[in-house]
């Protein structure tokens, strides 16, 4: 017990030495957490830095498991020394020692196998890690020998809701296609614009090709609009949310296509219409020219046409007349 | 009980055969009318980003729309009252088709606004209002059971729209979604085309005449039309004196406020409770699924021999049970109550929609229909189209849904009441006058068989004497 509280209180020395805290604000939920960043500012170290370390925020993120698994998502937004600890309560039969180890996106890290004593009814076990660049992102588990697993998902936040289908235009048209971030994520520093260019992302430049393409950047918001539209223009589109530690891309199909594809359908129900219109038309027409010679025998109406049961009643009060009188 | 229609229509209606036709066509045009407008709300997240405008500003595209079918409505009653309802429909079909083709080229929100707004609004108000009229030619006894179906035409176009307009846009984007539309609002001329005038049948019967003697003041209005003045030739404006419409008239006013509202707030009531998008348009689809079904089974239900006489008791009913709907509303809890609240709203809902203008019919007679309806269109414009704002503001500023719900309940409760009482008056002098024509027919019928019996024995003496000598 001592031993680990040494190596513990070891750790944290380590850390203050060397690093600037900052408390960061940590809203635990259930599924994800934030480590939202104040604006990095330029520091006044008490003690000169042993190395060139830009300096970086510290936060902790810790983990009770209740049963074999769980999975913690967390969102980072600039290069962050991120201290990942594992609890796991024991019960009756646990051993007095298991080993555990760490893989990072399904690969076991080779050094960090260790042995972790059974203390206080509990195995716990805490790393840090510096998550400087996109690389440095991904899912970290956490294995307590086989049974128990840890799984920490480190991702740029992800943009909101992107439309998977594709957005059609028309050749000469324009288009606006549209990328943002939820409103409770934080702002991106930048946004970029990437064209799909066989298996290369091509970086959209708006100054370059002012007529062509125009960028809007609305701080959470992203607009592409792409002018005078011709069919070459469709393809995959990507966009960008530029944060410290990685940009979140999310993406989007563009369809160009002639005004002669709507019109095909549009043509076949005008003529559609014009048959029915014609049908029901010359049905009337030649079902009231047969009425028309069977009733000129008949009495006359106001109107040309005459039906079975005018006929019938006609027939009824002349002879219901003759009764009367 | 109201007046005959043999008596003021001059003629029997058919009440089948080619009536179901025009039912049918009727179910199109008024189906059109009033889907149409509200279906279009799938483009207008596109439309927004590419105009680059506000949503208020594209969501004004659908009440332009219905302004302009509610204003429209008086110009149709002129058309149809001189040139019948099939040109009026067909000119419909083509003028909303035009109108959308027309926005599919589109540059700017204005053209929109001019295109579907306008044209639109005005080619489905041509539809609108001959399709009510003409089932009053076609129909007396059967009327609220034809009045039902044809009405229910508004949620089965809906339901159809909605996901066709879906896939539309996601084929063809906006534009050409708005060209093809352009093509499938074309049907409402086919529709059009089956509305054949009515044959209008006179009998020529003493029956027929002592019948034609019992309305007098009914008849007047026939024979002196050629005196009338350039206005009333066109459109009926005498109906402002006439004492079922303006009940109608006021209830409906005050009804309108608070009729459309809970529906455009449903799902994002159900949202603000923290229910997620799919469940909360499932409500939406389960109200207009009850509706479907409520509308031709209240038709059938007003078609009854115990309900017609007093069907304006089960239109007040209607409109009351809408209010109580809304005014318990708030307080039912969870999912498991906003969908049975769905059920509930569905069945007043179609109740009172089936029963909307089947009651105007019965008040004012199938002849004076087509200038009522255009009245009442163009005066119920402005509820409206200022429910539903009002409702959001009160949302806005109170920051809850409940106060809405309770002041549309209360405005559909108010209106309801006022029915009940008013028409029960209604009733009674509608009575009251009967007994007096009765009265005044009796009395020249009893002189008219003496006169007959008279001349009868004269006849017979002058006989018996011809055959003597």
């Amino acid at each position: 017990m001592s031993i680990s509280c040494m190596h513990f209180s070891c750790q944290l020395l380590l850390l203050l030495s060397f690093h600037r805290h900052v408390n960061t604000n940590l809203s635990v939920s259930e599924n994800s957490t934030f480590i939202t960043e104040p604006p990095v500012e330029t520091p006044e170290p008490k003690t000169p830095p042993l190395a060139p370390l830009t300096p970086t925020q510290t936060a902790q993120r810790s983990v009770v498991l209740t049963g074999e698994n769980h999975t913690e998502k967390i969102e980072v937004v600039n290069p962050v020394i991120l201290n990942l600890e594992c609890v796991w309560p024991g019960n009756s039969k646990s051993l007095p020692n298991i080993t555990g180890y760490w893989t990072k996106d399904g690969q076991t890290i080779e050094t960090s196998y260790s042995n972790i004593p059974l203390e206080n009814d509990r195995y716990r076990l805490i790393k840090e890690f510096t998550i400087m660049n996109e690389e440095d992102l991904g899912i970290y588990s956490y294995l307590f020998g086989p049974k128990a697993k840890v799984e920490f998902i480190l991702a740029a936040p992800h943009l909101g809701e992107v439309r998977d289908k594709p957005i059609v235009s028309y050749v000469g048209d324009s288009v606006v296609m549209l990328c943002k971030m939820d409103e409770k994520k934080p702002q991106p520093i930048s946004w970029n614009w990437y064209i799909q260019n066989g298996t290369n992302k091509v970086q959209i430049e708006s100054d370059a090709n002012a007529h062509k393409y125009k960028i809007t950047n609305e701080g959470k918001k992203t607009k592409l609009l792409v002018y005078n539209l011709t069919e070459s223009d469709s393809g995959v589109y990507y966009c960008g949310a530029v944060y410290g530690v990685a940009t979140s891309m999310g993406h989007m199909q563009l369809r160009v296509i002639t005004y002669y594809e709507p019109l095909k359908p549009f043509i076949g129900i005008l003529a559609e219409v014009v048959v029915l219109v014609a049908v029901i038309l010359l049905y009337e027409k030649t079902g009231s020219r047969k009425h028309g010679q069977s009733g000129t025998e008949e009495n006359t109406d106001q109107t040309n046409n005459l039906s079975h049961r005018d006929n019938d009643v006609a027939e009824g009060h002349s002879s219901t007349r003759q009764r009367k009188v | 009980m109201p007046p005959p229609a043999t008596s003021t229509l001059g003629y029997t209606p058919p009440d089948g055969g080619w009536g179901w036709a025009v039912v049918f066509a009727a179910f199109i045009s008024i189906g059109f009318s009033y889907a149409f407008p509200k279906s279009l709300t799938v483009f207008f997240k596109e439309i927004q980003e590419y105009f680059d405008v506000s949503y208020s500003e594209i969501a004004w595209v659908s009440s332009v729309m219905l302004a302009s079918m509610y204003a429209a409505g008086p110009i149709s009653s002129v058309l149809v009252n001189r040139y019948g309802s099939r040109p009026v429909v067909m000119v419909g079909g083509l003028l909303v088709g035009l109108g959308m083709v027309l926005a599919s080229f589109g540059t700017s929100i204005i053209h929109l606004y001019l295109c579907v707004g306008v044209i639109g609004g005005f080619g489905l108000a041509f539809n609108l209002q001959p399709a009510l009229t003409i089932i009053g030619t076609y129909f007396h006894i059967k009327r609220p059971l034809a009045n039902g179906l044809a009405m229910t035409g508004s949620p089965v176009v809906l339901s159809t729209l909605a996901p066709l307009n879906q896939f539309l846009f996601d084929s063809f984007g906006w534009r050409g979604s708005f060209l093809i539309l352009g093509g499938i609002t074309l049907n409402c001329c086919v529709a059009g085309s089956l509305m054949r005038p009515v044959k209008k049948t006179v009998e020529s019967k003493p029956k027929e005449e002592a019948l034609e003697m019992n309305r007098p003041e009914e008849a007047a209005p026939e024979v002196s039309t050629e005196g009338q003045s350039c206005v009333q030739r066109f459109i009926d404006i005498s109906l402002f004196k006439h004492r079922g419409f303006l009940i109608y008239l006021v209830g409906n006013v005050v009804m309108f406020f608070g009729f459309f509202a809970p529906i455009v707030f449903l799902a994002p009531y159900a949202k603000h409770q923290g229910i997620d998008e799919y469940s909360a348009a499932l409500l939406l689809s389960i109200f207009a699924l009850v509706d479907m079904f409520v509308r031709p089974a209240t038709g059938f239900l007003g078609n009854t021999k115990r309900i017609r006489p007093r069907i304006q008791y089960f239109f007040a009913f209607a409109v009351s049970f809408n209010g109580v709907c809304h005014l318990l509303c708030p307080l039912l809890p969870g999912y498991a109550g906003l969908v049975g609240y769905a059920v509930i709203f569905g069945v007043a809902f179609g109740m009172v929609c089936a029963l909307l203008f089947e009651t105007l019919m019965d008040l004012v007679g199938a002849q004076r229909f087509s200038s009522a309806v255009g009245l009442v269109t163009i005066i119920e414009c402005a509820p409206v189209l200022l429910g539903p704002p009002i409702a959001g503001a009160m949302v806005d500023a109170f920051g809850d849904y409940k106060y809405m719900y309770y002041t549309c309940g209360v405005l559909m409760l108010l209106p309801g009441i006022f029915f009940f009482i008013m028409h029960y008056f209604n009733y009674k002098k509608l009575e009251e006058e009967k007994r007096q024509n009765n009265a005044a027919v009796d009395m020249r019928t009893a002189e008219d068989s003496e006169l007959q019996s008279q001349s009868h024995k004269q006849d017979l003496i002058t006989e018996t004497e011809k055959l003597k000598s």
